[in-house]
Order: C-alpha cells, then structure tokens, then sequence
C-alpha cells in the first residue's frame, strides 16, 4: 500500500452556509413533504366539489375577499425579512439578521392577526358539512405550520441578541428562511383556491 | 483500500489518531447515554432487529389464520378475533416490518457505502427510530386491549367511519400511520441528503453503489407518496374524533376519495418496499458474479422509471369501484409498463450472472429465489392489470397469492439474501452457509406450498377475509394444504434465528471483506468502528476496491477532535467543505416523547394535538439551542 495517494482536505472551510450545505436539501425534502401534503388536499378538494351540485352546502357563505386579500401585504413582505436575515446571516452580520427577523416577526404577527379576525366572520365551522371540513383543515393545517415557522423566528431571535451564536446558527437562520417562503409561497394558491375560487367559478348565491 | 493501514503516516501518529477518533465517537454510557445514541450503526440496528421482532408478530398472526382456516367450520377463533388478526397481520407486516427494516438497512448500510462517517442529520434519524418504536408500541397497546384494528390494513370507510366503528379500533390504526410515516419520512430526508451531498470524493453520479441508487429513488418515493396515507388516515381520524365529514357521505364527503388517496400512496408503497430490495440484489449480483454489472445505466433508469410509473398504477385497486373505462385503459396500461422496467433489471442481471464467474452463496440462493418467485408474481400482476380478469377475481385469495408473490418474493427473499450477505459486516462474523443454504430452501418450499394453492382458491371464488367457509365448496384441500406451508414456513423463520443465534456465537471471523466484494463498505472494519474509517476514502471508479491498492485515494486533513464529516459536490462529488456533525443526545428521545404523547392521546381527546405540539416544540426548542461552549472558532 506504498503507493496510496491521498487528498488533503484540511484547507477546505469548515461549515458553509449555502445550498451547499446537507442541512438546506434536508429542509428542501421536508417542504416537498408538506408541499405534497398541501397539493394532496386541493386535489382532494376538487374532487370532492366536482361531486357536489350545490357548492357550498346551503347554509354556508363563502368567505370574503378583503380581508384575505390585505393580508397578503404583510405576508409577502414578511418573506423580505426573512431574505435579509438570511443574507445577513451569511456575511455574519449581526444587526441585520436582527433587523430581517424581527421585520419578519411583526409582519407574520400582523398577518396572522388578521387572519384570526378573518376566522370570525366564517359562518361555518369544520363540523357543519364537507366543505367546512375542508376549509378549515387549510386553514388549521396552514397555520400550524405558520405558528412553527413563527416560534422558529422567536427562538433565532432570541439566540442572536443573546449573542451566543457560531456557524451552526448562521446556517439555521439561512436555512429557515427556506422554510418561511414555502410557507408564504403555498399560501398563494390556497389562497386562490379558497377565496377567489368560489368567486372565479361558482355561480351568485 | 484498507485507509486503516495508511502508509504515509507513522504508526505512532496513526494510533494516536485512532485514540482521537474513539474518544470522540464514542457511545455515551449509562441508559440515558443509551437513548442518546446518533450513530447510524446502532440506529439501524435498532430498526433492523426491532423489524424482526414485528416480522416475527406478523408471522405469528399468519399461523394463527391459517390454522383457523385449516379445516372447514373451524371454530378455533371467532370473526370478530379474526377481523382484529387479519388487520394486525397486514398492518404490520407493512408498515412496521417491511418499510421499516428497508429504512434500517439504508440507515445502516449507505453512510458506509458512500464512504463517510454518518447520515446528513444523526439526531434526526434517532428521532426517527424512536417515532417507529413508538408506533409498534401503539399499535400493539390496542393488540393487548382488545382494541386492535378490525377493518383490513386499507380501513376502508364507510366501515371504518364512525357509524359502523364506534370504539377506538380505527383510530389506532390510523395514528398509527402517524407514527410510521413521521418516521419513514425522517430516513427519507436524511438518506437523500446524505446521497446528494456526503459521497467519497470522486463518487460522480454515474459511480454511486446500484443500492444507494435503489435508497435514492425509494426517498423520493416516501416523499411523494407518504403525505397522501397522512391525509387519508387523518382525515378518517378527524372525521371519528372531531366530527368533519370527510369521508361521510351523509354530508357531503366520500369513502371513494378515501380509497383514491390511499392507494395514491398504497401502490407507491409497494415500491417503496420493492426498490431497495432491487438494490440489493444488485449488490449481491455484482459481488456474487465477480464483476461489473451488465448494464448500469439501464439498470439505474429502469429503477427512476419505476420510481415515476409507481405513482400512476393506483387505480389499478379500485378497478371493481366502477370507475370511467377511458380511467380504467390508462391504468391497465401503465401496469403492465411495470413489467418493461422489471423486466429489463432481470435481463441485466441475468447478463451478469451468466458472464461472471458465480459463487453460489446462501445470499445468491435467495436471490435466484427471488427471481423465480417475483416472475411468477408479476405475472399473476400482468392478469390483475387487466380489468375483466381483475373483477373476476376481485377480492378472492388469487388477489392474496398475487401479492404475497410479489412483496415475499419481491421483498422478503433479497433482504434475507441481503442479511446473509451483510451479516458478517454487521457482527464481524460469517453467518452459517450451509445452514443458510437449508433455511432458503425450507423457506422456499414453504412459500409456495403455502401461497401456491391460494391461486386456485382464488379461481375457484374463495373470497378473502372470510374467518371460515362450509365444507361443501371444495375448498378444504388447498386451503389445508396452504396452512401445511405456513408451518413449514416457520420452521424455516425459526431455523434462521437459530443461525444467527449460532453465528453470533460460534461464527468464523469475517475480516474486512469476506466476499471481495466491490463497494466502499468492505473497506471499513467489520462490524465497522463508529467513525467508519480511519481516513475516509476517495473513490475512482465505480467499483472502488476492485481497483489495484497503489491507485486507491485516501482523505486526509478532516478534524478527528470533532465528528467532522466531509461535503462534496452534487454531481462530481468534488470535495466542498467540511461539516460538523453534532455528538450525541437525548433532545431526539424526549422529542419523540413528547410527539408520541400528542399522538397516542389525540385519539382520546384531541385537544393532546395541542398539548403534543406545546410539548414537542419545547423539545425542538432544547434540540436545536446553542450548545455550550458555542464552537466560535470552525
């Protein structure tokens, strides 16, 4: 075995914080998961609608297109955040990943408030009928992720202005931000299959 | 390459790092030390016996129908206790047997055949195996309460639904799809990004192992399939314990999407099961045949093209729920495609084989095994794609002979082919040969004495799932006969715990590399060190120890003082940086906990969803919390 040769590797950075690290594909099969998980319950959705006469159920009101549609504002803007943060994250530049989460921490907040205010004029519930059933489980599955995502940007916040941060950290908070725009990107379509469905495709009722 | 023996170090500085490597790789000690355990070795070990285990439940279950079906009007148990039996034994011979101990195989085997020292996130695999142990613990929790499911494997609703299963049977089953999906999904992610981004230097695309290639497609196949069994099996659990209506049609919902989604992901399933025991069969071919595979390429897209075509078979379940013809055409003929892909993967092997030069090993008899059975199963798989054929046996034991063919035959013989072929990597020793050699044969025979006869039940309109049948219907003989196998069958299960019970005790001394096999975990010590590798390799061709010593590569210059790992390019696997793995802990266990709390008293009360979730997101919380000292210096 004279003869091996070898490959000196000790030159080569320790961490990266970019798609080449293992931890951003790891994150990239999870949100194919839940994007699949989504995509499975719209067609499911559709499905069951393509079945039904009278959509929705009498009884029901479709919800309203306002106040959904205002609160994409701060959603979007909340993803600007989080692309701060993470560029921030990547030159290891301490008030700008603070300024990106906390932008990212107020504008989710102030999305999710109107969402809540939104829950109240639904005059349905998920017990009522198949559709209930159906928009609630969007808006229950959707928000369970979107409350995660939240106590994710939380806890990253907390960590950096404790200062107690090294590469590991960084790479998170680049890798979070990932998370954050799925969860801003696959609400769009939910978003136009719930609210602007029923208005684009059913009949006046 | 033996990087154990490098040369250019001194021996002195050489042990030295050995001594680095073990302190920093070594188990933490006590029994919290035990359920802190990361290291991909000890993780799939545990998947790997804990299957067994289940596989043994399973087979259990199996003896105890077929002793009741043994004789006509037998009374030795009653529909209800066979309802339960028939469901469990399904249940979990797939998704606490099958799928975990592929998962527990990968877990174990890729790391070491990609050359590096551990999957992409150890934390996340402990995680994993914990959420499986938890399922089984479910599952089997409504076993011995009386509570075990009763409504087939596919709990089909309306009769799972709430009006025509009250009780807590169902809801078993479905949060225990919870469980092993949350876990299956945790070994996809981690499989896939470990292929992609932890490969030996060198290992380009067109070098990876045929196994890690199986792993890969089969990952991507737990992504895009798993989701859908969550959103059925949540949605009947929703509809019995929150009141939606998913599935009942009273109020707008339908059981017929339930089965839609269901197969969406039953059939990929069926591949997900299917896949890694083609790679394995690769493996064993490869090593068993002395030389390169015939046909590589083909071989790899064949398996892509399963991976694809799997998803569009569903249908091919539902043919007798009066689906639209033009529906119906299409699916026929996407599973008959199926046979095109196999087929061609047979062809290769058969190449292989043919133009080696063969050692007949215990592994190579389950594998020619394998070949046999799995082509009698695909064509029976050929009838039931065509749509009169299938509704005439829709529902009837041609249906159960069909898919024990394909999933023992498929499945079951490669991984005990793959488990006489790993053995001595895994333990250090060599596992009986002859004994190997005996064990297939009573397994093979026994197989077919037991699911041959079921063709012909099968034609002759015994229906499945019947707990008895009168004597009158001409079905005694072969249904007689089949229970015959099944016992014959255990003899050949017990035979093969005895020899690894006797191997583990008396066995020979196996060295690094007893077959002179090809793949880069041959190279590591056998069982391997938890590091792997002293120096991790690198690799130049796609077979890297069949490469003369002095041409084979060696990595030097990664930390030892830390579990630092080595990141390499996506395509050509050139080296890119380095990555620090985190050390053991008991954050993944607690977590599992917690989530198990959530899961197993949702189907109580669900408000345990919220409490779960509180609960577990302080878990992750802890997890991921800097440590101390926070490493400011990479």
């Amino acid at each position: 075995m004279t003869g091996t040769r070898t490959i000196d590797v000790s030159g080569l950075k320790p961490w990266n914080i970019s798609i080449q690290a293992p931890l951003w594909w790891g994150q990239l099969s999870i949100i194919l998961i839940e994007a699949t998980m989504f995509s499975i319950l719209i067609a499911t959705y559709f499905y069951t609608r393509l079945r039904m006469d009278v959509w929705p159920p009498p009884g029901d009101r479709f919800p309203g297109l306002l106040l959904p549609s205002l609160a994409l504002i701060p959603l979007i803007l909340s993803a600007g955040g989080s692309y701060l943060a993470s560029e921030a994250a990547k030159k290891n530049d301490r008030p700008g990943m603070i300024i990106g989460l906390g932008l990212n921490l107020i504008l989710a907040i102030l999305f999710f408030v109107l969402r809540v205010i939104e829950w109240h004029s639904l005059n349905f519930n998920w017990m009522e009928d198949i559709y209930g059933s159906f928009v609630w489980a969007f808006l229950g599955l959707h928000s369970f992720d979107y409350i995660a995502g939240l106590v994710e940007t939380v806890v990253f916040l907390v960590i950096i202005l404790g200062g107690r941060y090294a590469e590991r950290e960084r790479l998170g908070i680049h890798v979070d931000s990932l998370v954050w725009y799925f969860i801003v990107g696959i609400w769009i379509p939910i978003y136009i299959v719930i609210y602007w469905g029923p208005h684009l495709v059913e009949t006046a009722q | 390459m033996n990087p154990a023996q490098g040369p250019i170090f001194n021996t002195e500085e050489h042990a030295q790092e050995l001594t680095i490597l073990e302190r920093v790789w070594r188990h933490p000690r006590g029994i919290f030390g035990w359920l802190s355990f990361t290291t991909h070795q000890a993780i799939g070990m545990r998947y790997i016996v804990t299957a067994f285990i289940f596989l043994l439940a399973g087979g259990i279950e199996a003896l105890l129908m077929r002793t009741q079906l043994a004789f006509p009007n037998n009374t030795f148990l009653g529909p209800d206790r066979y309802n339960e039996i028939f469901t469990t034994h399904g249940t979990t011979m797939m998704f606490l047997f099958a799928v975990p101990v592929m998962e527990g195989m990968a877990v174990y085997l890729v790391p070491l055949m990609l050359g590096t020292r551990n999957v992409a996130f150890p934390r996340l695999n402990a995680f994993g195996y914990w959420m499986y142990l938890g399922g089984c613990l479910f599952l089997y929790w409504g076993v011995f309460t009386n509570t075990a499911p009763d409504i087939g494997w596919f709990a089909y609703p309306p009769l799972s639904g709430p009006e025509f299963s009250p009780g807590k049977r169902p809801d078993f089953w479905a949060q225990m799809i919870t469980f092993t999906e949350v876990s299956a999904m945790c070994v996809a992610a981690e499989i896939i990004a470990t292929i992609f981004k932890m490969r030996a230097p060198g290992m380009s695309l067109n070098r990876i192992p045929m196994y890690c290639w199986s792993m890969l497609v089969q990952s991507f196949m737990v992504i895009f399939a798993m989701p859908a069994i969550m959103i059925a099996s949540s949605m009947l659990l929703s509809d019995r314990t929150v009141s939606t209506h998913f599935v009942n049609p009273a109020e707008g919902g339908d059981p017929l999407m339930f089965q839609h989604v269901f197969w969406f992901f039953g059939h990929p399933e069926v591949y997900i099961i299917f896949i890694p025991a083609l790679g394995m069969v690769s493996s064993i071919v490869i090593s068993s045949s002395r030389r390169q595979v015939f046909g590589y390429t083909a071989i790899v897209l064949s398996l892509i093209a399963t991976g694809f075509i799997g998803f569009g078979l569903w249908v091919h379940h539902m043919f007798a729920t009066g689906l639209p013809q033009i529906g119906e055409a299409y699916f026929t003929a996407a599973s008959m495609m199926i046979a095109i892909t196999s087929g061609v993967q047979i062809f290769c092997w058969i190449a292989t084989l043919w133009t080696g030069r063969l050692r007949m090993t215990a592994a190579m008899y389950f594998v020619f095994g394998f070949i046999a059975i799995f082509v009698l199963g695909g064509l029976t798989g050929v009838v039931l794609a065509s749509v009169p054929l299938d509704l005439q046996v829709h529902d009837t034991y041609f249906v159960v002979a069909h898919f024990h063919y394909v999933l023992i035959g498929g499945a079951l013989f490669p991984l005990f082919g793959a488990f006489h072929h790993w053995f001595p990597k895994m333990t250090g020793q060599m596992i009986d040969e002859k004994l190997g050699k005996i064990t297939f044969w009573i397994l093979f025979m026994g197989f077919n004495l037991t699911f041959f006869p079921m063709h012909i039940l099968g034609l002759k309109g015994m229906p499945r799932r019947v707990y008895t049948y009168p004597p009158d219907m001409g079905w005694a003989a072969a249904s007689g006969l089949a229970t015959v196998g099944a016992f014959v069958i255990a003899i050949g299960g017990l035979l093969f715990i005895a020899n690894v019970l006797w191997s583990r005790k008396h066995g020979k001394l196996a060295g690094n590399n007893p077959w002179d096999a090809d793949s880069l975990e041959w190279a590591a010590a056998s069982p391997p060190k938890n590091y792997n590798f002293a120096y991790l390799p690198a690799v130049t061709s796609r077979y890297p120890l069949w490469v003369a010593p002095e041409d084979q590569v060696i990595v030097t210059g990664l930390r030892n003082d830390r579990r630092e790992v080595l990141v390499t390019t996506l395509m050509d696997a050139e080296p890119h940086h380095r990555y620090v793995l985190p050390p053991p802990s008991i954050w993944p266990f607690l977590t599992a906990v917690a989530v198990t709390i959530g899961f197993a008293g949702s189907v109580f009360n669900a408000w345990y969803i919220t409490w779960g979730s509180i609960l577990s997101g302080i878990c992750f919380i802890g997890w991921f919390w800097p440590r101390r000292p926070v490493e400011l210096e990479p």
